[in-house]
């Protein structure tokens, strides 16, 4: 019997020497009767050092925190007091003077009578598992950093009363609004409750029947405009995976729409070309036979009446004649012979014909903002002058009034000539705005509607762009991009 | 007689409008629809000039022109066509060697003046 006794003892001090945990028994006074090897080996003390000395000296023998030791003292107070077990942590230092961040678990030891005899305390270091938790939040803040960064991605979550939670990434940049601003607003100031398309909450039908949904579709920014977005909608967990809203990705896609538009205005315009020359040769030929036998008959020997008749049967054919050329010169690939071009001189040797264009009684003021060194692009000099031309002359007619015509030119970006015609005139609605470079297409009562679609089929053939800017009221700007040589 | 000119052209009113102008300054005109006739009315008889529509059915005006080429260098063709002014057409016609290229997008008068001019030059051996 006493060689178990011995054993189970040996047993007990093997077990509490090889957990891993720091196991003290003070006494009543709150001195050490007992420490296993993890003790020692934290605190860098020998056994018998330890043994007999008050807890708080072995604990803190490397540290005169009063603070954190008159914390020790009161979860010891109140366990002693209350007679209960209580957890806590604390930071000590170890052998080599590092802090360590320790799970305290302390426990009165109760005897007879409902008296407290002394108490264990047990320490479970928690350091490094708490700095990987650190670590952890780390990789969280460089992903938070990295997502930042990608200012054409919005994040945002909403909450499941579709209010805004979290406003994060590029949302503030894509959107304008400031996250304070917006955090709890209501879901419908970031798209148009009318659009029932691109309503939100028919997004948000999808993510509830489908669990997630992705959708081209279009946000409102803080002021008013229309962003096209790619927007994926998932729902959005709590950490206990309930589900507590909406958490949304929007890419913003304005310049791929641009391109697309661009790539399709193109091929529209180049279906219209087709067409526009074939039906241009099957209208030339009728006409030759309309003007040229209404000519022959004009010299023979009628009345006046009916040569009169004549002259307007020609002169009208002749009207048709000049809008079918017009078609066909839109239409028709004509090689630009290309040099290169100084865009300056090119656009201040058709100023002079362009002021014939000015409507009667207005004042009209250019003013021309030139770089000095421009660098030369390679152009055919005569359809740039053209393209010029055209919308100086387009400037003046759409000011009755007056006003001014800025023409700016300078290097852009290393690789192309910018060119920008401004004026302050009547200005272009956004509904007409997309249609102004097709064929047939005026806002003027009397246009044919050929020019702008003729200036943009030579700015094609240039490999460069063109485009314009409008408002209502405040006038238009056409910016035209030509690559240099 | 001012010239001896065949004019091809698959459309009878423009045909005959540009023989009937053709005549007014005095030249003999010979009118065909399409390229095979024209090669046969030239293998048979002799024309001083040919008038010559692009767009024909059958072969086109730019064949008959490269036919007519293969036997004799010498005859003035001049192309006419319902594309007007067309860049590649234009050098295509001077390719297959035609003397002159005439738009029918121009007013009647402008048209036979240029027709003259156009064979003046040939027959000049510009």
């Amino acid at each position: 019997m006493g060689l178990a006794i011995k054993e189970t003892k040996e047993i007990l001090h093997d077990v509490l020497d090889n957990t891993g945990v720091v196991v003290i028994y003070l006494d009543v006074n709150r001195n050490i009767v007992f420490c296993n090897k993890k003790t020692e080996k934290l605190t860098g003390l020998k056994h018998d050092d330890i043994i007999g000395a008050n807890w708080l000296k072995v604990l803190f023998h490397g540290n005169n925190s009063i603070i954190k030791q008159e914390m020790f003292k009161a979860v010891l107070d109140e366990c002693v007091r209350h007679k209960r077990e209580k957890d806590f942590e604390g930071v000590i230092l170890d052998s080599d003077n590092n802090q360590r961040l320790i799970s305290w678990n302390l426990t009165p030891i109760m005897v007879e009578n409902n008296r407290v005899a002394g108490s264990i305390l047990i320490g479970h270091d928690i350091t490094k598992i708490r700095e990987a938790g650190n670590s952890a939040k780390s990789i969280d803040e460089t992903l938070k950093d990295i997502l930042s960064s990608l200012k054409d991605y919005a994040l945002f979550v909403i909450n499941l009363e579709g209010n805004i939670t979290y406003f994060g990434m590029g949302s503030e940049i894509m959107l304008g609004w400031n996250k304070k601003e917006i955090i709890f607003k209501h879901l419908n100031l970031l798209h148009n409750a009318d659009d029932a398309e691109n309503n939100l909450h028919f997004i948000l039908e999808q993510v509830r029947l489908f669990g997630k949904c992705e959708k081209e579709t279009t946000l409102i920014s803080k002021n008013g405009e229309a962003i096209p977005v790619i927007l994926t909608a998932n729902k959005f967990l709590d950490s206990d995976g309930k589900h507590s809203g909406y958490i949304f990705i929007a890419k913003d896609i304005t310049e791929r729409k641009k391109l697309e538009y661009q790539a399709f205005q193109g091929e529209k315009l180049a279906a219209l070309g087709l067409l526009s020359a074939g039906m241009a040769h099957e209208i030339n030929n009728p006409l030759l036979v309309i003007s040229g036998r209404s000519a022959l008959l004009m010299e023979e020997n009628l009345s006046q009446k009916i040569k009169n008749d004549l002259y307007l049967i020609n002169s009208q054919a002749e009207r048709i004649q000049k809008l079918v050329d017009r078609i066909l010169k839109y239409s028709q690939k004509t090689k630009p012979v290309f040099t290169a071009v100084d865009i300056n001189e090119a656009i201040e040797f058709i100023l002079p014909f362009a002021q014939y264009s000015n409507l009667p009684n207005t004042k009209v003021e250019i003013k021309n903002n030139f770089e000095k060194n421009m660098r030369p692009i390679k152009g055919d000099i005569h359809q740039l002058q053209e393209v010029f031309l055209n919308l100086i002359i387009n400037a003046y007619q759409s000011m009755p009034n007056g006003g001014i015509i800025q023409i700016t030119t300078r290097n852009f970006e290393d690789h192309c000539a910018l060119i920008q015609i401004k004026d302050t005139g009547l200005g272009i609605s956004a509904d007409n705005l997309k249609d102004v470079f097709m064929p047939f297409f005026s806002t003027k009562n009397d246009g044919e509607g050929l020019g702008l679609s003729i200036c943009h089929n030579i700015i094609k053939n240039h490999n460069g762009a063109i485009e314009l800017e409008s408002q209502v009221g405040r006038g238009s700007t056409f910016t035209i991009k030509l690559p240099f040589i | 007689m001012l010239y001896k000119v065949l004019v091809v052209d698959d459309e009878a009113p423009v045909r005959d409008l540009l023989s009937d102008l053709l005549k007014r300054e005095d030249c003999k005109v010979t009118i065909c629809a399409t390229g095979e006739e024209a090669l046969e009315l030239l293998k048979k008889d002799t024309f001083e000039v040919v008038l010559l529509d692009i767009k024909l059915p059958g072969i086109s005006g730019l064949e008959v022109l490269k036919n007519i080429r293969d036997t004799n260098k010498n005859l003035p063709v001049i192309m006419i066509t319902g594309f007007g002014y067309n860049e590649d057409l234009i050098g295509k016609s001077k390719e297959f060697g035609c003397c002159g290229y005439i738009g029918k997008n121009m007013p009647v008068a402008q048209i036979i003046t240029t027709f003259k001019q156009f064979v003046k030059d040939a027959k000049n051996g510009e």
